[in-house]
């Protein structure tokens, strides 16, 4: 669609809504990972395209350059900018469905935040509220995405990008390079990265990484750098690669916890208020 | 290893983010840089074979034009509160909502308040309103009504969509002009018209509800395809049930809509771009039907009935079936529109054709030699303005002339009254 998609300004990116409220650089990083995780597990349960799920993961992370966790849910958050993109991408989900996978995802999230016990899911109660308050948040968590972002919800996709510049390096042929980089552009939807740099970085960062990780030579010495032909700038590629690597490090059980029992905003305020004492950042 | 996968640091192109004095970085010039963590060794790749995370100097080079700068994209920024403008008159109400006019208290400008029905929403943020704000947003042309921004009241059912004030809609001029317009302003409004099409189309957007009261005119001669309500993105696999039938208003109907058609494309624009080009023409729509059937025997009658070489597809369509074709008959373009060129006639023809897939496109429009001829199309500023309803000014009645007077005395009391000094 149009070529000019938002992109978050460098003091959003220094300092973020929840930052300011005294969240930690790396928790507010893996909370935003998780919302994304819930996207992907909600959108394959709910059988959508997966040009929505990207999108909605996309919107996803925008919105928290403008609000802090502290004022909305992560998973109300998630489960908004799927319903949202749903109809972005005219392939609209039915309320009833999003709120019982959402219920779903939800039970088993704080289920894994406190035991390794199996999980057991719980129908909802017909005579309850909770259809009724879930149908509200994710009512709420749509129009809030759309106001805070002005409701500038043009999302570009890689993939066509990345299709043209594997065939632009000659890797077409080569099966591995190819599902490897597609592989890194979605996982690197869990990352900010759609947020801070432009597509072309983007895609190059997830060329490099598979090229390297398949030993793949490419021209890249000067003045015949690869990347310069699809206009990225070497630095930018260096830290999208630094993002998406950044998914794949080592987390203890512990931090898996914590990260999976904070997808409402009581939880993430209860937490900050915990914190609030060591935290010289906390306002 | 790393020698067959290139030196570990090779040189650093300059990073969109860094400060440069020869480019225009915007209010974040002066901003620096936030260092990133550096990437944890993985199992996945080796750190050796990991690019260096401190590059060279920067090899200065110019600018792609394929990859705008990254100052150019819009910033993440939230709404604005609808009480930055200044509410001055109701325009209009539709089935979608209210326009009024209204002033920008900063700036002063003057501009179309949309305010979007979301009342009782039960599936949230209605898909036809995202479809609009998406198609305008997505869609910006000289030709397109412009959108600034789109602002949010008191409560979550309040948005209104700020968009360009313009002074008059084609179907209100052609109701109250006194003659129709001339052949030069009417290339210069279908150029317009076609452009903006041809952009919307190029950006994957149909329209579906093309007529004159959709398109726009300032007092410069700038028309503006207006009304998104039934737009949508087209390209994509349709969804389960294609698309709906229940679009563009009954008189701008193409045929293959009214014959059922469930998947469509650009083709129905412009079928609805033909029907406004007759109307300039005769200052009269031309298929003004009041039921589809009616609408069906008119179109028959201009165009003559559709025969297996000038729409393949007819039978194929889900109420072909349904109709008794009347014997074949010659087109009556020429007795319908006597004053107009072969050229003229020609393109009309192509814009109303039966088959959608030979029915011309706004690209092969634009090129037609009915522009390139005789008289050319008039430069908008030499367009005649005319007062604005929408901006509350008084239209002077343009077909009655002011009756004579009848008695001498009345005259002779007039100017009595106006010039007391008189003997």
């Amino acid at each position: 669609m149009s070529a000019l998609y938002p992109l978050a300004s460098l003091s959003q990116i220094e300092n973020t809504p929840s930052k300011q409220h005294g969240m930690p650089e790396d928790l507010e990083e893996d909370l935003r990972a998780y919302g994304c995780k819930l996207i992907v597990q909600a959108g394959r349960l709910l059988h959508q395209k997966q040009v929505a799920v990207a999108a909605a993961q996309i919107l996803f992370q925008r919105f928290w350059f403008v609000t802090s966790m502290k004022q909305f849910g992560v998973g109300d958050i998630a489960m908004g900018a799927l319903y949202l993109a749903s109809k972005l991408e005219e392939c609209p989900i039915r309320m009833r469905d999003l709120i019982n996978v959402y219920d779903a995802l939800l039970q088993r999230s704080i289920h894994y935040s406190k035991a390794d016990t199996e999980f057991k899911y719980h129908a909802m109660s017909y005579f309850g509220s909770t259809f009724y308050d879930i149908k509200d948040a994710v009512v709420v968590a749509e129009m809030q995405i759309l106001k805070r972002l002005g409701f500038h919800v043009q999302v570009v996709l890689p993939y066509g990008t990345l299709v043209n510049y594997l065939r632009v390096l000659g890797l077409t042929n080569h099966e591995d390079a190819c599902s490897k980089a597609w592989g890194y552009l979605n996982d690197a939807l869990q990352t900010p990265v759609y947020a801070l740099y432009q597509i072309p970085t983007i895609v190059s960062a997830a060329i490099l990484l598979a090229t390297r990780n398949l030993q793949i030579p490419l021209p890249s010495t000067p003045p015949n750098c690869w990347w310069e032909l699809f206009d990225a700038a070497w630095e930018d590629i260096w830290s999208v690669c630094g993002y998406i690597m950044r998914l794949y490090r080592e987390r203890d059980v512990s931090e898996r916890r914590r990260v999976m029992g904070m997808l409402t905003k009581k939880e993430v305020r209860r937490w900050l208020e915990e914190h609030a004492a060591g935290n010289p950042t906390s306002h | 290893m790393a020698d067959q996968v290139g030196p570990s640091t090779p040189s650093r192109k300059r990073s969109k983010w860094d400060e440069d004095e020869d480019e225009d970085l915007g209010p974040h010039a002066h901003i620096s840089v936030p260092k990133r963590r550096k990437a944890k060794e993985t199992k996945l790749i080796p750190t050796n074979a990991l690019p260096s995370p401190r590059p060279n100097p920067p090899s200065r080079l110019g600018h792609s034009v394929y990859v705008p700068q990254r100052t150019r994209h819009p910033p993440i920024i939230p709404s604005r509160s609808v009480y930055c403008y200044e509410r001055l008159n109701q325009i209009e109400e539709g089935s979608y909502g209210v326009v009024f006019r209204a002033r920008d208290k900063q700036t002063g400008d003057i501009v179309a308040l949309k305010k979007l029905k979301l009342d009782e929403e039960k599936n949230g943020f209605p898909i036809t309103a995202l479809r609009e704000v998406y198609a305008l947003m997505s869609c910006r042309h000289e030709n397109v009504v412009g959108v600034r921004e789109v602002v949010v009241g008191d409560t979550l059912t309040q948005v209104f969509v700020v968009m360009d004030f313009i002074e008059h809609d084609l179907k209100s001029l052609l109701t109250v002009m006194p003659s129709p317009f001339l052949q030069s302003e009417i290339k210069t409004l279908m150029l317009q018209l076609l452009s903006a099409v041809n952009h919307c189309h190029a950006n994957w957007i149909l329209h579906r509800d093309l007529k004159t009261s959709n398109l726009l005119m300032n007092n410069r001669g700038t028309i503006k395809v207006a009304d998104f309500g039934l737009a949508r993105r087209y390209g994509d696999p349709i969804g389960v049930g294609g698309m709906t039938q229940l679009v563009v208003t009954l008189w701008y109907r193409a045929p293959d809509i009214l014959m059922g058609a469930t998947e469509y494309s650009t083709a129905v624009d412009m079928w609805s771009v033909g029907c406004i080009f007759a109307e300039l023409l005769l200052k009269e729509p031309l298929f003004p039907a009041k039921g589809e059937l009616e609408l069906i025997s008119m179109i028959f009658k201009l165009l003559g009935p559709p025969t297996k070489s000038t729409w393949p597809e007819f039978t194929s369509l889900p109420l072909a079936k349904t109709l008794t074709i009347p014997a074949p008959q010659a087109p009556l373009f020429r007795q319908k529109f006597p004053y107009m060129t072969t050229a003229g006639i020609d393109l009309l023809m192509s814009l109303l054709t039966y088959d959608p897939e030979q029915r011309t496109t706004a690209a092969e429009a634009l090129k037609h030699p009915y522009f390139t001829e005789s008289p050319l199309p008039k430069h908008p500023d030499l367009f005649g303005s005319f007062p604005s309803a929408a901006a509350g000014e008084k239209r002077r009645k343009p077909f009655d002339s002011p009756s004579a007077p009848t008695r001498a005395a009345d005259y002779k009391f007039i100017t009595d009254f106006d010039l007391p000094n008189s003997p």
